[in-house]
């Protein structure tokens, strides 16, 4: 972005000004301004509602229009949504199997990435599509057979039944990014450290993890709200109440309590708080990993 | 470089060599493990299954049929072509409305403007809202006694707005569910595009500029096909996104009214998961697999063919 800028003869002009200097050109910007403002006023609508929505009693909901002010804030919603909807009990369970899930899985990802990346052997590039292939696949090809495997396996409803499949549907997608990263970093490095007497271990550990540090941060935050939204998987391997994650609970909740519009919709602005939070603190994380992801892969 | 200095490096690897996948194993083998088990074997055994005849409870036979679950799909059973159709809707659907506003929205906030950030930001956050959620709100949008069409209707005194049925008409329901989709989708593939944007050389620009090009010219024959590359990657993860689309259709319609909004991912697992038919449930999964590979195996051949340049 500050190429761009830099490339133009600097000015003393604030930057803005820099490249549309002319009266013309700066009626085209601030009409192209004023497009894209309602574009974003129509974007932020829906969340508008809800927003709304949640803090209208039962009464307000049914007499007024959906985007009139919510002028006596009705809080109860809220409670009636925590307690109805079990909210604890399933975003401690979306959050454990996040937590377990992510960084384990983004480990054994970094482990392949770097054996498919670093260490000569014949097949590697077949072997890295073959595993490319898998992000690529819808889940629910394989679903109802999984439904068995975990069934067999005794683990349906339990943390372990949805973070081992979680993780492998998960590590194609990281595997690639990541060899796609590692490949960046100069091999002459490793050649170095196993001239020194490094194992391929202290190589990896050492080296290579350290140095893919915006890479990793970016899959794990990116990995984390993908956790935290899946919802086709959950469906089928969570099926006891207890058990289910906060996008099985939206659900739920959705089709216990289909007519209380106003704790439906406070329910729904409570699940998606902690990725909004996330996205927030971490925004360049988003950006960097799609970067990451698309344009070098 | 001399000869002694280059093969020097070198010496440690013939030994690696022989042994290479062998050094290799321990650092591959667990993601080959959860790999292998948790994807490529479901996958397989939904092929499998797809031959069969089976309820799938533990204990009950499994009836080999050949292909009849295929000819069952193919020709009788109706819904199989609904959700078929409406995939095939969808995936063109995505590729157009969706694909074109991001576009537009990343070139227009590549330029320098007052607040561009915040655009961004805004734009991108439907994106990392789970699909269940935003089919819940749009639910709620739609909903006929008291949702925005019933608002609207009242507002500007066109009662037949307030008389659509967004989710419930089965002629528009799959729309209804595709803008929720459009909402969802465009933040994502913005950023995607303006990752791709910075690809494309300033001098380039003025250089067109200077030869008196104009801003679509510029945008025509400098952007586009500098573009080219991000263009491919977002159809493709789109394609792959779309054809896959199931939360949203679970969340809005369940795949109603009267199955119109049925989409392949949705029917194969009621087939086998609700209705207890895993025969003709994994023959649509497999259905779903082979479009799948077909596209996708291109790709990936493509993206190894640009990695040995």
């Amino acid at each position: 972005m500050s190429n761009t800028l830099r490339a133009i003869p600097s000015h003393v002009e604030p930057r803005r000004r820099a490249r549309f200097g002319t009266h013309g050109r700066d009626y085209i910007r601030v009409g192209l301004w004023i497009a894209l403002l309602i574009s974003l006023a129509l974007w932020t609508l829906p969340l508008v509602f809800i927003v709304f929505t949640s803090l209208k009693s039962e009464h307000d909901i049914v007499s007024s229009p959906v985007f009139s002010l919510p002028l006596n804030p009705e809080f109860g919603n809220y409670a009636e949504a925590i307690q109805g909807g079990n909210l604890f009990r399933v975003g401690t369970n979306s959050l454990v199997i996040a937590l377990i899930k992510v960084p384990i899985g983004l480990l054994i990802s970094a482990a392949a990435a770097f054996a498919l990346a670093r260490i000569k052997f014949r097949r590697s590039r077949l072997l890295l599509g073959a595993i490319a292939l898998g992000a690529m696949v819808p889940i629910q090809v394989a679903i109802a057979p999984l439904f068995q495997i975990v069934n067999n396996a005794g683990l349906l409803n339990t943390y372990l039944g949805v973070i081992l499949p979680y993780i492998g549907f998960g590590l194609p997608y990281q595997t690639f990014i990541l060899y796609g990263f590692f490949r960046q970093i100069p091999e002459e490095l490793d050649e170095s450290a196993r001239m020194d007497g490094a194992s391929y271990w202290r190589l990896f550990w050492q080296i290579i993890l350290p140095l893919s540090r915006p890479a990793l941060a970016a899959l794990f935050i990116l990995d984390f709200v993908a956790t935290w939204n899946e919802y086709g998987m959950a469906l089928v391997l969570l099926q006891s109440q207890d058990s289910w994650t906060v996008p099985l609970a939206i659900q739920g909740f959705q089709s216990q309590f289909t007519s209380s519009y106003g704790p439906i919709n406070a329910f729904t602005i409570m699940s998606v708080l902690p990725v909004l939070i996330v996205y927030l603190m971490f925004q360049r994380y988003f950006v960097s990993g799609a970067f990451a992801g698309s344009v070098k892969g | 470089m001399t000869a002694v200095s280059s093969r020097r490096p070198r010496d440690p690897r013939p030994r690696l060599r022989r042994s290479g996948f062998v050094t290799a194993l321990p650092f591959l083998a667990p993601a080959l493990a959860a790999y292998i088990v948790f994807v490529i074997a479901p996958m397989i055994e939904s092929v499998r299954l797809s031959f069969f005849q089976w309820t799938g409870f533990i204990g009950a036979p499994q009836e080999f049929v050949g292909i009849d679950n295929y000819i069952h799909i193919f020709t009788q059973d109706a819904v199989f072509w609904t959700a078929f159709r409406n995939t095939v809707i969808w995936v063109v659907l995505s590729l157009i409305v969706p694909l074109g506003i991001s576009l537009l929205l990343a070139v227009a906030l590549n330029r320098p403007l007052l607040g561009r950030n915040v655009f961004r930001s805004m734009f991108y956050i439907p994106g990392v809202l789970a699909s269940i959620a935003v089919a819940n709100m749009w639910r709620w949008i739609y909903n006929p006694n008291y949702g925005i069409g019933v608002s609207l209707g009242e507002l500007f005194g066109m009662p037949w707005l307030s008389d659509v049925q967004w989710l419930g008409d089965k002629n528009i329901a799959l729309f209804s569910v595709f803008i929720a989709f459009i909402w969802q989708s465009v933040g994502t593939n913005m950023v995607l595009f303006l990752a791709g944007l910075q690809g494309v050389q300033a001098e380039h620009i003025e250089a067109a500029r200077i030869d008196g090009a104009n801003s679509w010219q510029v945008f025509r024959n400098v952007t586009l096909p500098a573009l080219r590359p991000t263009m491919v990657v977002v159809t493709v993860l789109t394609f792959i996104g779309s054809i896959k689309v199931f939360d949203l259709i679970v969340g809005m319609t369940g795949g109603g009214p009267a199955q119109q909004t049925q989409v392949l991912a949705l029917w194969s697992y009621q087939e086998s998961l609700v209705n207890h038919q895993y025969g003709t449930g994994n023959a649509v999964a497999t259905v779903l697999l082979v479009i799948t590979l077909v596209i996708v195996v291109p790709y990936l051949v493509w993206i190894a063919r640009r990695e040995e340049k």
